[in-house]
């Protein structure tokens, strides 16, 4: 099967995506499916599928349509240039990518509206700089876990996965000794 | 260490490890995404940026305790293009890095468990990599050596948006975990659609890998998380986790009820895989893949006695296009890839068959 986005390379990588409830499965090589994101408009276009039909399915985005609610923000959106790298919220729409870290203060207003669509929300939750980590707290969440499932294993006489989670309890809880990890 | 180490035809050490149901999970990946403030994104930076952030990486890494790890660091424009490939193969450096011109590069640890790629589509790419299934620790290890990077350098990091990368689907925690899980029995009894398509809902992508297209070859399978932002790291993790672990439970079931109703079939079906592998005189990468997959389920479920996994992890990579062309030692048209894979394939087998033999022997003497 040749790839069904540079039609010239062999497509050696499915990818399975479910977007609007709706199971796709496209067939890439290597080096498109590195490319392969669902709101790359570039990407997207040389599969001959209208953009404004991927920007309702994909995005959701209204934006584009210059619908009377969305006029003002969208004035504004096409005339914002990010002062380092020059990129627009349009460029950024076609590339499916970011020009530099300013980018993401110059789109911030911007950029949640597509990142609830493809993530799980639009603010970082997670590891900071400078911010110890909650690995302990994990471990011990981790230890317990893991105690039922011996619990459940020695029950069911499943006496070999039962040692094995034993070794694994007394790794983790060694682990909580040495004060956990990550931080410097 | 010089390029020729990590070209070497042989699996690499970490693989013979054998990790937490190595049965079905072949290997583990963490990778990271981190960029440095005040520098353009490869996408849009100048050649100049590029050399600035590879200098800095460079001090960086050479400045800290990476826990006893061993960095070499190769340029990527200074490799020919056969190289490259072999190090893509070995999932050591992505495809895109292996085509970037400008100051791109690579520093390989020395047991070829972590690579840090420079200048790829982020100013640089934290990769961990483990045998069986270990996704906690794997991240562990990425995640330290990534605080101790940052102690070193700037990275771009916004309070609400979180680790800032070149493309939104990275943003956040910077986080892609993933499993690359061998299941012949989910495919052979056409549940891996169903599988598919539950993951996909419950934001897994899916890829079959080195298969051509609609078919997975080999039945092997990468599953990672699609999220990275809006989920915490431990989050991103355990949902992974209890996916990989219901899918291995699906596997194994399969398994199991393959087994039970056509014990013959499968008997049949893993030595005459075998039988290919050894002796047949030309191979594509579709077919050695399919047999190698066959015979590999033949050795998890014990039918198959004689092929010790760890050369079975070797042929997987080895049959891969470059990996062939570096043993032939010169690039080849596809035909005669296939020759030279069969080759390939018919020593690794028999070579090995012959040692177990000659040990039987040594044991019957005594
Ligand atoms: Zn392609
Ligand atoms: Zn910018």
């Amino acid at each position: 099967m040749v790839c069904e986005h540079c039609k010239e390379q062999q497509a050696t990588i499915t990818v399975t995506q479910v977007v609007n409830g709706q199971k796709s499965e496209k067939h890439y090589c290597e080096v498109c499916a590195q490319n392969f994101h669902p709101f790359n408009l570039d990407f997207h276009k040389e599969e001959q599928i209208p953009i404004h039909q991927l920007v309702s399915n994909l995005f959701g985005l209204p934006v584009w349509n210059n619908g009377p609610q969305e006029k003002a923000p969208s004035t504004s959106q096409k005339s914002a240039k990010c002062p380092t790298c020059g990129f627009t919220f349009r460029k950024f729409l076609n590339e499916g990518k970011l020009g530099c870290p300013q980018c993401y203060e110059t789109f911030g207003k911007q950029l949640p509206l597509v990142l609830t669509k493809i993530q799980a929300g639009t603010t970082h939750s997670g590891k900071a700089p400078g911010k110890p980590n909650h690995h302990n707290e994990w471990i011990q969440k981790q230890i317990d876990s893991t105690r039922e499932q011996l619990q459940l294993a020695i029950h069911e006489e499943r006496f070999e996965d039962a040692a094995d989670l034993r070794d694994e309890i007394r790794e983790m809880e060694r682990r909580l000794e040495r004060g956990g990890v990550d931080t410097p | 260490m010089n390029l020729e180490h990590f070209l070497k035809s042989e699996a690499p050490g970490w693989m013979d490890v054998k990790g937490l149901d190595a049965d079905i999970v072949l290997s583990t990946r963490i990778r990271l995404a981190r960029n440095l403030d005040g520098y353009r994104f490869p996408l849009s930076f100048t050649e100049n940026e590029a050399q600035q952030i590879d200098g800095m990486i460079y001090e960086a890494l050479h400045s800290i305790n990476a826990d006893g790890h061993k960095f070499s660091h190769f340029t990527i424009k200074e490799m020919p293009a056969l190289q490259r490939q072999v190090l893509v193969e070995k999932h050591l450096i992505s495809p895109l890095l292996a085509k970037k011109e400008k100051s791109a590069s690579v520093h390989i640890s020395n047991d070829e468990t972590i690579s840090i790629m420079v200048n790829e589509e982020d100013h640089l790419r934290i990769q961990c990599l483990a045998p069986g299934l270990q996704l906690v620790e794997t991240y562990r290890i990425a995640s330290k050596l990534d605080s101790k990077l940052e102690e070193h350098l700037p990275y771009a990091f916004n309070e609400s948006f979180g680790y800032l990368t070149s493309c939104p689907t990275n943003v956040g925690t910077g986080l892609r975990a993933s499993v690359m899980m061998h299941l012949p029995a989910l495919t052979i009894s056409k549940q891996i659609k169903v599988v598919t398509q539950m993951l996909a809902r419950l934001g897994m992508v899916v890829r079959g890998i080195y298969g051509e297209g609609s078919e997975n070859l080999g039945n092997i399978y990468q599953i990672s998380n699609q999220v990275t932002l809006g989920k915490s790291e431990e989050e991103i993790l355990k949902d992974l986790q209890e996916v990989a672990l219901q899918i291995i439970k699906n596997e194994r079931g399969a398994r199991e009820a393959l087994l039970k109703n056509s014990r013959i079939i499968l008997e049949d079906r893993f030595n005459r895989s075998l039988g290919t592998l050894k002796y047949a005189r030309i191979m594509t990468s579709e077919e050695a893949a399919a047999c190698l997959s066959n015979v590999r389920l033949g050795v998890d479920v014990g039918i198959i006695n004689e092929v010790p996994l760890n050369v079975l992890n070797e042929c997987m990579i080895l049959i891969q296009p470059g990996f062939v062309q570096q043993y032939a030692g010169t690039t080849l048209q596809a035909s005669e890839r296939d020759m030279y894979r069969a080759k390939l394939l018919r020593e690794k087998l028999n070579s090995n068959n012959q040692k177990l033999m000659e040990k039987g022997e040594e044991r019957y003497d005594v």
